[in-house]
């Protein structure tokens, strides 16, 4: 019997009963996660390792908790998405803690944060004088949210009366020196087309561009292997290893 | 064909990822002629009892081939704890039959039918 043959096989048993699992319950950014999803995670990891390497039980225990733990956090998940009721219940709500540019000194306590805790939290949103404030939210993942007075917001194009153009997403045309023709033909273009654009750059092959988007508006990004740049701008603050 | 493969293919893994986890209770018994275990067991009580000493240790070598061919079959889903108590067992009855210790050798059989019975469960 070969121990790390055993091993290997229930790896392969975890991390593949892991990948559905996860994608089962959902695709919330991590950013997102709330504390008790987060050590749900953690949970379910944990017990795809136990399950992997824990030769002194069955692999099936181990399996049948993974499982027990998904349908849970499912079930959960799916609580919250039907019953509102339920989603404040389970999840929390936001909290407003500074309001009309005022702190709420008891909403603060009952979230158990202390005034450092916010400054340090409006700092990462880029806020450094509370005056600039006029609502905080804590969000029910920790997260804070700031709405800032409306003398301190930034000037957009509205406000200005200035008319922009949609920039919209661009999409892939060469990746890898390889030509992506479903795309060409999702934007109307062809071939030829591209190549006489590559010909105006001075391009004289596909196979010598790294990456080619298109955006809506029609312009092309052309990036080439060869870039002709010779010293790489070094950003680095300290002198490691490379 | 897609939405088909997409769904198919995750559910025939946890199906097939249970079967594994759940064979050894299935794979323990015998299928050919000398991967029985509990007959080896058997035949081992029967010439400790009538005290026929070297026949039981011939017989061991058979109970340790049918062991191992249940091992490679049960080591996925089985626990190891169990599969490394019945080699000690077997070791325990060699010396006592070695020995001739009757009530030694009885024990010990007894213990390794009990490990066997305990796998997959």
């Amino acid at each position: 019997m070969s121990e790390g043959l055993v091993v290997a096989v229930r790896a392969i048993i975890a991390f593949f009963s892991l990948l559905i699992f996860t994608r089962l319950l959902g695709k919330q950014q991590i950013s997102q996660l709330n504390f008790f999803d987060y050590t749900l995670g953690i949970t379910i990891g944990s017990i795809a390792a136990e399950l992997t390497v824990d030769l002194s039980s069955r692999a099936w225990p181990h399996w049948v908790g993974l499982l027990s733990w998904a349908l849970l956090g499912f079930t959960m998940e799916f609580i919250t998405m039907k019953w509102r009721y339920a989603a404040k219940y389970i999840e929390g709500e936001p909290t407003i803690i500074i309001m009309n540019g005022k702190i709420m000194e008891n909403a603060l306590r009952k979230m158990k944060y202390n005034v450092s805790d916010i400054m340090e939290q409006l700092r990462n949103k880029d806020v450094f004088d509370l005056t600039e404030v006029d609502f905080a939210i804590i969000e029910s993942n920790g997260q804070l949210s700031v709405l800032k007075k409306p003398e301190y917001e930034n000037v957009t194009c509205k406000d200005l009366n200035i008319n922009k153009k949609k920039s919209g997403i661009s999409t892939e045309l060469i990746y890898d020196g390889i030509l992506i023709e479903e795309n060409l033909k999702q934007l109307n273009k062809d071939k030829k087309w591209l190549i006489t654009q590559l010909k105006s750059q001075g391009i004289k092959d596909v196979s010598e561009v790294f990456l080619a988007t298109l955006n809506p508006g029609g312009s092309l990004y052309v990036d080439k292997y060869k870039d002709h740049i010779k010293k790489i701008l070094d950003i680095g603050d300290y002198k490691g290893p490379y | 064909m897609r939405k088909f493969l997409v769904r198919a293919i995750p559910v025939a893994s946890i199906i097939l990822f249970i079967l594994i986890m759940v064979s050894d209770n299935y794979l323990k018994h015998s299928y050919s002629e000398n991967d029985n275990v509990v007959k080896s067991i058997e035949l081992i009580m029967n010439d400790v009892n009538m005290e026929n000493w070297d026949e039981a240790n011939n017989k061991i070598a058979d109970l340790n081939n049918a062991w191992m061919k249940i091992v490679k079959r049960v080591q996925f889903s089985a626990e190891r704890n169990e599969i490394n108590d019945f080699d000690k067992s077997v070791a325990r009855l060699r010396g006592a039959i070695l020995a001739r210790d009757k009530a030694g050798a009885m024990m010990e059989l007894s213990e390794a039918y009990e490990h066997w019975e305990n796998l997959g469960k």
